[in-house]
C-alpha cells in the first residue's frame, strides 16, 4: 500500500495479512522445489519433509481466511482495498492447491521408492526437472508481482504460461515413446505423467495469481482471455 | 506492605478536592443566606399585606363606592371597576400592536435598518419611567381635551404594555429554530402562513405569557394614571370622565390621616396583590403546559 | 475547476444542473457544477464536511433564497425548464421538489394536521379524501400502523425515528416529483435508520430521490448513483457499484477507502 489510511490499525491489518500470504507463498514455493528434488534424487526423506510442510500450509490457509473475513466484516472495505482482500482470498486458495500438487508429487516419489523401481530405468528426470524449474520460476515471479503489485511482471507470467504447457506436451510424447519401447516402464511412466501434470498445474496456479494481481491494480477481471487480449485490456 | 500506599497524584487530588469542597460550602452558605434575606422581606411584606388587608375586606368593599373621610360605610367598587376596565382595554389596545411589531422584528426586520431602529426605540421605551408616559399623555391628550379621562388612562397604560409585548413576542419568536420555518417553506408555504400557522403557533405559550405579564405590570401602575385618569369618588362608566382606579385610590387613601381610608387602602393593596399573584401563576402554568 | 464528469447516458435526467456557482457572501461555495440527476433513481451526495453537498441540495429547491447573503448563478433545469429564473412562484416549485431535513421538525399540531397542512396549501379536499390522503402518506412512510389510533395527538409526542418518518410522510403527501433528503438519518438510531433506508428504496419507484449523507456505507447501500464532492467541486459521479468498486479518480478512491488526510 503506497498511501496510508486514516486508521493505522487498518494499515497494520492489511500489511500483516499480505505478509502472511507471501510467507505462505514462500513456503509453498520451497515445497514444490523440495518435491521435485525428492523425485530427481529418489529421496524418501525429502518426500516426507514435503508432506509435513503440507500441514502447515493448510493451517495457514484457514488462519488467513479467518482473518480476512474479520477484516471485511469490521472495515467495510471499498475499491482497491476490497479488491485486494478478494484477491488474497483467491490467492491463498491457489497456493493451497499448489501445496497439494507438491504433496502429490511427494507421495508419488514414496510409491515409486516403495515399489522398488530402480533408478537404472531410463526415465526423463532431467526433462521433468526442467519443467519444474519453469513452474517454480513462474510461481516466484507471480509472488514477487503480488508483493509489489506489479502489473508488468504479472503480464510476463501470463505470457510465459505457454512454455510450461509446451514442456508438458513434450514430456508426454517422450514418456509415451518410453512406454512403447519398454513395457516394464509403463507403471512408473504413468506415475511420471501424473507428476508432470501436477507441475503443469503449478504453472496454471501461478497464472491465476497473475490474473488476480491485475484485478487488484486495474480493477479489470482478465480471466479466460489470451495473453494478447489481456495486454490490450490492461494498456 | 502498607495498606495505604497512595501515589503522589492521589494525594494531590485529595487535597485539591478538600479545598474545592470547602469553597463550595462557603459559597453555598452565602447563597442560602442571601436567599433567606430576600425571602424574609418578601414574606414579611406578604404577611403585613394579608394581616392589614384581610381585616378591611368584606362584601361591602366590593360593592360600595369610595366613601368620604371618616365615613362608616364604603368600599372600593368604583376603583375596582375602573382598574378592570382601564387595564383590560389598555391590554386589548396594546397587544395587537405589540404582537404585530414583534412579528415584524423577528420575521422581517432581523437585519434591516428599520428593524434595528424600532428595536432601539423599543428598548428605550421599555425602560422609560411610567411617570414620563403619564406626563406625555397628559400634555397630548388631557391638556387638549381639557379634562382628565379614563380614555387617557387607557392610552397611558397601553403605551406601557406595547414595549413589553414587543420585546417578549420578538424574543419568543426568535427562540423558534429556523429548522421549523425551513420545513414549512420546503412544503411550499407562503411566508405569512409560515409565520401564522407554524412560527407564531409554536411560540404562542411564550407570547401569551408576555401579554399576561404586561397585564400584571400595568395593573399596579400608579404614576401614569395620576396624570391621566386621575380619580373619581363616584361610580362612572363614561371613559370621557376621570375614573377611579385601585392604585390611585390606594395612594390617596394611604397617605391620608383617616382610619377608614387607611383600612380601605390596605384592602386595595391586598386585592391587587392577589390579582397579580393569580396572573403570574396563570402565566407560569400556561408556559409549563406547552413545554 | 471545470469538472467534466461522465454522465449516465442511458437514464433520463429529472434535474440538470448546469454551470452552477454558489456564493455565501464572497465565499465561493460551489464551483461550476454540472450534473444530471436521473429520474426515479436515488442519487447520493458524499464528501467531507464543507464540500458543498448540502449547499447543492438546498439550491435545488431554492431554499437558499430565505437568506439574503446567499446567491446562486447558473441553471437548474427541472424537466428542461430552469427553476432559478422561473417566473413561477417559488412555493409551486417547492411543491414539486420537497425536502426533508436532518432534524425532525413536526409542526405544533396534531399528526393528522401535520400531514394535511401541506395538502391544504394546494388542494381543497373534502374530509373523506383528505383522510385517505393522510392514510396513504402515512402508509407510504411506514408509519400508519404506529399512529393510526392517535392521529389527533401532537406530532411532538412521537419518537425521533417516528418524527422523521412523519416529516417524510408530510413531504410525500403533496405528491412532489423530487424528494431531497438532507442527512435524514444522522439524528436517528440504527433501527430507525434501517427503516428509513428501506423506505427510500420503496420511494424511488414513484419519486426521484437525492440524498446527502456523511455516512458512506449508507450511500453505498441506498443509492443507484453517487456523486463525490470536495471543496465545492464535483469530483466524480457515476453508478454507485462502480464508484465503490472501481472509482475513476484517485481523489474519490482516497476518500472512500479512508485514506483521506
Amino acid at each position: 500500500m503506497s498511501d496510508k489510511h486514516l486508521s493505522t490499525q487498518f494499515d497494520a491489518e492489511l500489511s500483516g495479512i499480505s505478509t502472511r500470504v507471501l510467507e505462505m507463498g514462500g513456503l509453498v514455493e520451497s515445497q514444490v522445489a523440495q518435491a521435485v528434488s525428492a523425485l530427481t534424487q529418489f529421496s524418501g526423506d525429502l518426500a516426507s519433509a514435503v508432506l509435513q510442510t503440507e500441514e502447515r500450509v493448510n493451517s495457514m490457509e484457514v488462519e488467513i481466511d479467518r482473518d480476512l473475513s474479520s477484516i471485511i466484516a469490521r472495515r467495510q472495505p471499498t475499491a482497491r482495498d476490497l479488491r485486494l482482500l478478494i484477491a488474497i482470498s483467491k490467492t491463498i486458495a491457489n497456493l493451497e492447491r499448489v501445496g497439494d500438487e507438491a504433496a502429490r508429487i511427494a507421495r508419488t516419489v514414496q510409491r515409486l521408492i516403495n515399489s522398488g523401481v530402480s533408478s537404472r530405468l531410463r526415465l526423463p528426470m532431467s526433462d521433468l526437472a526442467f519443467e519444474a524449474d519453469l513452474a517454480v520460476a513462474q510461481l516466484r515471479k507471480a509472488l514477487d508481482a503480488f508483493a509489489r503489485l506489479d502489473v508488468e511482471r504479472a503480464l510476463e507470467v501470463l505470457k510465459q504460461d505457454d512454455a510450461i504447457d509446451k514442456e508438458f506436451d513434450g514430456l508426454l510424447r517422450k514418456l509415451i515413446t518410453y512406454m512403447m519401447e519398454d513395457p516394464r516402464t509403463i507403471s512408473s511412466s504413468i506415475d511420471l505423467v501424473f507428476v508432470a501434470k501436477a507441475i503443469e498445474r503449478v504453472g496454471d496456479h501461478a497464472k491465476n495469481l497473475a490474473e488476480v494481481i491485475i484485478y487488484v491494480v486495474k480493477g479489470t477481471d482478465v480471466r479466460h482471455n489470451t495473453p494478447e487480449a489481456v495486454e490490450t485490456m490492461v494498456r | 506492605m502498607s495498606t495505604s500506599t497512595m501515589s503522589a497524584l492521589d494525594a494531590k487530588r485529595l487535597a485539591m478536592h478538600a479545598k474545592r469542597k470547602r469553597v463550595n460550602q462557603i459559597a453555598l452558605s452565602l447563597s442560602l443566606a442571601a436567599m433567606a434575606f430576600g425571602v424574609f422581606w418578601l414574606l414579611w411584606i406578604l404577611f403585613e399585606t394579608v394581616r392589614l388587608g384581610v381585616g378591611g375586606l368584606s362584601l361591602q368593599t366590593l360593592t360600595e363606592m369610595t366613601p368620604p373621610p371618616q365615613a362608616d360605610t364604603g368600599g372600593l367598587a368604583n376603583a375596582i371597576f375602573g382598574s378592570i376596565v382601564m387595564v383590560g382595554l389598555a391590554t386589548l389596545l396594546g397587544t395587537p400592536i405589540g404582537v404585530l411589531a414583534g412579528v415584524y422584528l423577528a420575521e422581517y426586520g432581523q437585519k434591516s435598518w428599520l428593524g434595528g431602529t424600532v428595536r432601539f426605540i423599543n428598548d428605550i421605551l421599555l425602560s422609560a419611567p411610567s411617570i414620563v408616559v403619564g406626563l406625555f399623555i397628559y400634555s397630548v391628550v388631557v391638556a387638549r381635551m381639557k379634562s382628565f379621562s379614563g380614555f387617557a388612562g387607557i392610552l397611558a397604560l397601553a403605551l406601557i404594555v406595547i414595549p413589553v409585548v414587543i420585546r417578549t413576542t420578538e424574543n419568543m419568536l426568535s427562540l423558534i429554530p429556523n429548522a421549523l420555518r425551513e420545513a414549512a417553506y420546503a412544503l411550499g408555504t407562503p411566508k405569512w402562513k409560515v409565520i401564522l400557522s407554524v412560527t407564531l403557533k409554536s411560540a404562542r405559550a411564550g407570547v401569551l405569557t408576555g401579554i399576561l405579564l404586561a397585564l400584571a405590570r400595568i395593573s399596579g401602575e400608579t404614576a401614569p394614571l395620576l396624570f391621566t385618569a386621575l380619580s373619581n369618588q363616584f361610580w362612572t362608566s363614561n371613559l370621557g370622565e376621570p375614573m377611579a382606579s385601585l392604585p390611585v385610590t390606594i395612594f390617596k387613601f394611604a397617605m391620608s390621616p383617616y382610619e377608614n381610608w387607611q383600612k380601605l387602602a390596605w384592602a386595595g393593596v391586598f386585592i391587587i396583590t392577589i390579582g397579580v399573584l393569580l396572573l403570574n401563576i396563570l402565566a407560569r402554568l400556561l408556559f409549563k403546559n406547552k413545554h | 475547476m471545470d469538472a467534466k464528469v461522465d454522465m449516465p447516458v442511458t437514464e433520463k435526467a429529472k434535474l440538470s444542473v448546469r454551470n452552477l456557482n454558489f456564493y455565501y457572501g464572497n465565499f465561493h461555495a460551489l464551483k461550476s457544477i454540472n450534473l444530471d440527476i436521473p429520474e426515479k433513481k436515488v442519487t447520493a451526495f458524499i464528501g467531507p464536511s464543507g464540500c458543498g453537498k448540502s449547499t447543492l441540495l438546498r439550491t435545488l429547491n431554492r431554499m437558499f433564497e430565505l437568506y439574503p447573503e446567499q446567491r446562486a448563478e447558473g441553471q437548474i433545469l427541472l424537466d428542461g425548464s430552469d427553476i432559478l429564473t422561473s417566473r413561477e412562484d417559488v412555493s409551486l416549485i417547492r411543491a414539486k421538489i420537497g425536502m426533508v431535513f436532518q432534524k425532525p421538525t413536526p409542526f405544533p399540531m396534531s399528526i393528522y394536521d401535520n400531514i394535511a397542512f401541506g395538502v391544504r396549501l394546494f388542494e381543497t379536499l373534502p374530509r373523506v379524501e383528505m383522510d385517505e390522503r393522510v392514510e396513504w402518506a402515512l402508509k407510504k412512510a411506514a408509519l400508519w400502523n404506529e399512529v393510526k389510533d392517535k392521529l389527533n395527538q401532537s406530532g411532538s409526542g412521537l419518537s425521533g425515528g417516528q418524527q422523521q418518518r412523519l416529516c417524510i410522510a408530510r413531504g410525500i403527501a403533496i405528491k412532489p416529483e423530487v424528494l431531497l433528503l438532507d442527512e435524514p438519518c444522522s439524528a436517528l438510531d440504527p433501527i430507525s435508520t434501517g427503516k428509513i433506508e428501506e423506505l427510500i428504496h420503496e420511494l424511488k419507484s414513484d419519486y426521484t430521490v437525492a440524498i446527502v449523507t456523511h455516512n458512506m456505507q449508507q450511500a453505498a447501500r441506498c443509492s443507484d448513483y453517487t456523486a463525490y464532492m470536495y471543496l465545492g467541486d464535483l469530483i466524480e459521479f457515476g453508478p454507485t457499484a462502480e464508484l465503490f468498486m472501481k472509482p475513476k479518480r484517485k481523489d474519490t478512491e482516497d476518500y472512500i477507502t479512508g485514506r483521506f488526510g
